[in-house]
């Protein structure tokens, strides 16, 4: 074991962590973002540190818009977002490519291979491809630091975005930092050149010349990179690879010889050739899409024969090994017959009442993108659709346009993503003389990526008061002429609305607002029990999903028996209203 | 070459794994090792499986765990413990939380909670210690120190000197559960008849 201390200024950081402290570094001095997983955590860290206004924008377009302006202006800027969120911002990216930058330009584009918490698992290398940007592949918590730095460095350098790409591994994997100090770097403030700036036919294609030269001398560039190297192993079996895979590579085949590349977009050709010559059997590794390899076999490089690498999922070690033929330990497999432990709604979550309500009309739900998805689960069941943000409302008013029925229909949207991109839809329903019922569930938070704050909770991202959009003013103000605010734990009153929604014949938006538990639990409520003599056991409590109410029933009997665990019960008492027997009951104190 | 210790833990969303594993990795850290931590965050928090993976050495590349190579598996919870007990290493060891925590809900069709994780565990690995560790937490001051005294049984088995995991506990936890947790430790620590070895 080493008995050598590591020095003082060195911390053990996320990905994420290590990106925020790189742009702190570089001096940044705006970064904006919309939460999602797993790229939050890189504006949370930056809204600790001085110097620098950290801010959290309606949605990632909008994001990448400030950071563009800011880096017109001559400072230094950062967006980050998931992968999907470059979706939404990748109208500003592919442009903002053609007008430059002043300032250094970052975007962190945080991909989720194997989908831990995404709707997809795109591979966002294509979009420095598609909009000739350069892009850079961290493989851990060092490297995103210093390849945020130099990411910066580039910028101001080539006059370009640059494309910072991580994966969900090196965002939440934490290993040893060096910490540097920051160097403040003054803006100058924005000049008037309408000819970068204005992307108008004229100047888009002369500046479109200056964006395939600058391509090209990123290409010289990319052959020195000092992020691009060569690391000379036993000379047989040489590895092209870049980000989390490098990591595995060097794990399962420490002596092959390997080209690792930082700068992944444009590649090094004659570094490729040079290194191609230099080994007997080459191989490129890389997780989800053959963005490299493609690249390397236009190239006329020949590769050696291998296992088809899999294009879905995350790669890992023994992924790795197979595809290097490394023999290893054969591993044993696991228990199969293990219950599964899916991610469930609290006890006590409002959004599993509305998703009971909505149960009970036995309506259609066009679902969105927050925790309530876990409402498709058993035993709720209540989600038939979930796209992407935002998509609740547009998808429900494109299925009542075909059917020709709006009674039958709902659209739930949380109130982040229904600022996020849900007001747009929202016009168009009225628009277009949609008659769709939107149901917004408002916890008051960002709660599936851990509670952020957003325009509707009336705080900043460092948490300075601010203007509290209200979501009905702004549903009224598009022209909703039914616009109703309700508890969720009221069952009845929220049965009542969306009833009477559904039926009318114009659109109706019904606002179900309950802070999210997790964020109120300071706030005691006792909690509920099952009164044994009045139970019939007849299980309906269990119907939807509470982790606080426990089947308890003896194996083989056909009467249900439950219990309601009241470390966990949230005293919520919507079990109550739904027992038809009134056997739930409210505990006594002490109880 | 120094060879690399790996630690697994694994849990439900809630019970504290990632601050564990903080603690786990800052203690290797202090004992001037190459660390890399990993989980994955986000949904699995709302009660779900969770694990935690912690490597340590002179130069770690991977930071996730080769399949197999798992030398300590902390596992907060039993249900939790088995899930991942497959990954251990021939002479590895597993520390096991004596709760039971059946999935929060029911997937339809879907095995039983099974009654013989005990045994079963034994049977995937050659240590198995089970630690009641709530009820020792308990004895410490406070039952939500249940996560720090298997961290103390995990202190006897894996190489970091004591004054590594302290300084590890003194930079995660809040001062005001420093005391209560330090003393979870101690008995962990402490604790005999946690394992044959």
């Amino acid at each position: 074991m080493s008995s050598v201390s590591p020095p003082a200024l060195c911390a053990l950081l996320s990905g994420d962590e290590a990106i925020a402290r790189g742009a702190f570094e570089a001096g940044v001095l705006v970064a904006t973002a919309y939460p999602g997983t797993p790229s939050t955590e890189i504006l949370e860290a930056l809204t600790e540190c001085p110097g620098l206004r950290a801010q959290w924008a309606p949605n990632e377009k909008v994001a990448l818009e400030v950071a563009l302006g800011a880096a017109l202006a001559g400072a230094r800027a950062m967006a980050s977002m998931k992968h999907v969120g470059l979706n939404v911002a990748s109208d500003t990216l592919v442009t903002a490519s053609y007008t430059g930058v002043r300032g250094g330009l970052v975007v962190v584009s945080a991909d989720d291979p194997g989908m831990h918490s995404s709707q997809n698992e795109q591979d966002n290398r294509h979009y420095a491809h598609l909009a000739k940007i350069p892009l850079l592949e961290p493989s851990d918590s060092q490297e995103a630091k210093d390849f945020a730095v130099l990411g910066f460095e580039l910028s101001e350098q080539f006059d370009t975005p640059v494309l910072l790409r991580i994966t969900t591994r090196t965002a939440h994997s934490k290993s040893l930092v060096r910490l540097g100090e920051r160097t403040e770097r003054a803006a100058e403030g924005f000049s008037r050149d309408p000819a970068k700036t204005v992307m108008v036919p004229a100047h888009a294609r002369r500046r479109h010349e200056l964006v395939e030269a600058r391509m090209a001398k990123l290409a010289e560039y990319a052959e020195t990179c000092p992020l691009n190297r060569i690391e000379r192993g036993d000379g047989r079996t040489g590895v092209i690879v870049s980000g989390i895979a490098y990591q595995y590579v060097k794990e399962v085949r420490p002596r092959a010889s390997v080209l690792k590349l930082g700068l992944t977009h444009p590649l090094p050709e004659r570094l490729i050739r040079r290194f191609a010559r230099s080994v007997e059997r080459l191989y490129v590794v890389e997780e989800l899409d053959p963005f490299i390899e493609g690249q390397v076999r236009a190239m006329g490089v020949k590769l050696a024969r291998a296992p088809t690498q899999a294009r879905t999922g995350e790669l890992s070690p023994s992924a790795v090994a197979r595809f290097l033929g490394v023999r290893r330990r054969k591993s044993r497999a696991g228990a199969a017959d293990l219950p599964p432990r899916p991610p469930t709604l609290c006890p006590g979550c409002g959004h599993r009442a509305l998703l009971t309500v909505l149960k009970g009309l036995k309506v259609f739900v066009s679902g969105d993108i927050g925790c309530y998805t876990l409402g498709v689960q058993p035993p709720l069941r209540t989600m038939d659709t979930c796209v992407c943000m935002g998509a609740s409302i547009g998808v429900a008013h494109g299925i009542e346009k075909v059917s020709g029925r709006s009674d039958n229909i709902v659209a739930v949207i949380g109130d982040s993503t229904f600022v996020h991109s849900g007001i747009t839809p929202l016009i168009d329903v009225i628009y277009n003389r949609g008659a769709t019922t939107v149901i917004i569930l408002d916890n008051e938070t960002v709660a599936m990526t851990g509670h952020q704050d957003h325009p509707g909770t009336g705080k900043t991202a460092s948490g300075e008061p601010t203007h509290r959009l209200l979501l009905e003013d702004i549903c009224r103000a598009v022209g909703v002429k039914h616009v109703s605010v309700v508890d969720p734990y009221d069952l009845r009153s929220t049965r009542e609305l969306v009833r009477a929604a559904l039926q009318r014949s114009e659109a109706s938006v019904v606002i179900a607002r309950r802070r999210c538990v997790l964020l109120d639990r300071g706030r005691v409520r006792r909690p509920f029990r099952v009164d044994a003599e009045q139970c019939v056991g007849c299980g309906q409590c269990l119907a939807h999903g509470c982790p606080a109410i426990a089947d308890v029933t003896p194996p083989g009997s056909r009467r249900k028996q439950v219990r309601i665990v009241p470390e966990l019960c949230a005293g919520c008492g919507v079990c109550a209203q739904i027992c038809p027997e009134g056997a739930i009951v409210e505990a006594a104190s002490g109880e | 070459m120094s060879r690399i210790t790996n630690v697994a833990i694994a849990g439900v969303g809630g019970q504290g794994i990632i601050l564990a594993g903080d603690i786990v990795a800052q203690a290797a850290r202090s004992a001037g090792h190459d660390v890399k931590k990993n989980e994955v965050h986000g949904m699995a928090q709302r009660g779900g499986a969770v694990v935690s993976e912690i490597r340590y050495g002179k130069r770690i590349y991977s930071p996730l765990i080769p399949d197999g190579e798992v030398d300590v598996l902390m596992a907060l919870e039993l249900l939790e413990g088995l899930r991942h007990a497959h990954r251990v290493r021939a002479g590895g060891m597993v520390i096991a939380n004596e709760l039971r925590l059946p999935p929060a809900v029911r997937v339809p069709d879907s095995p039983e909670y099974p009654d013989d994780i005990t045994e079963r565990l034994r049977g995937a690995a050659e240590n198995v210690a089970v630690v009641p560790a709530a009820e020792l937490a308990r004895r410490a001051g406070n039952a939500r120190a249940a996560n720090t005294i298997l961290i103390g049984v995990l202190s006897r088995f894996v190489d970091l000197p004591v004054d590594a995991w302290k300084s590890a506990l003194r930079m995660c936890l809040r001062p005001s559960l420093l005391e209560v947790n330090l003393l979870a430790f101690d008995l962990g620590r402490r604790r005999r008849k946690t394992a044959k070895r």
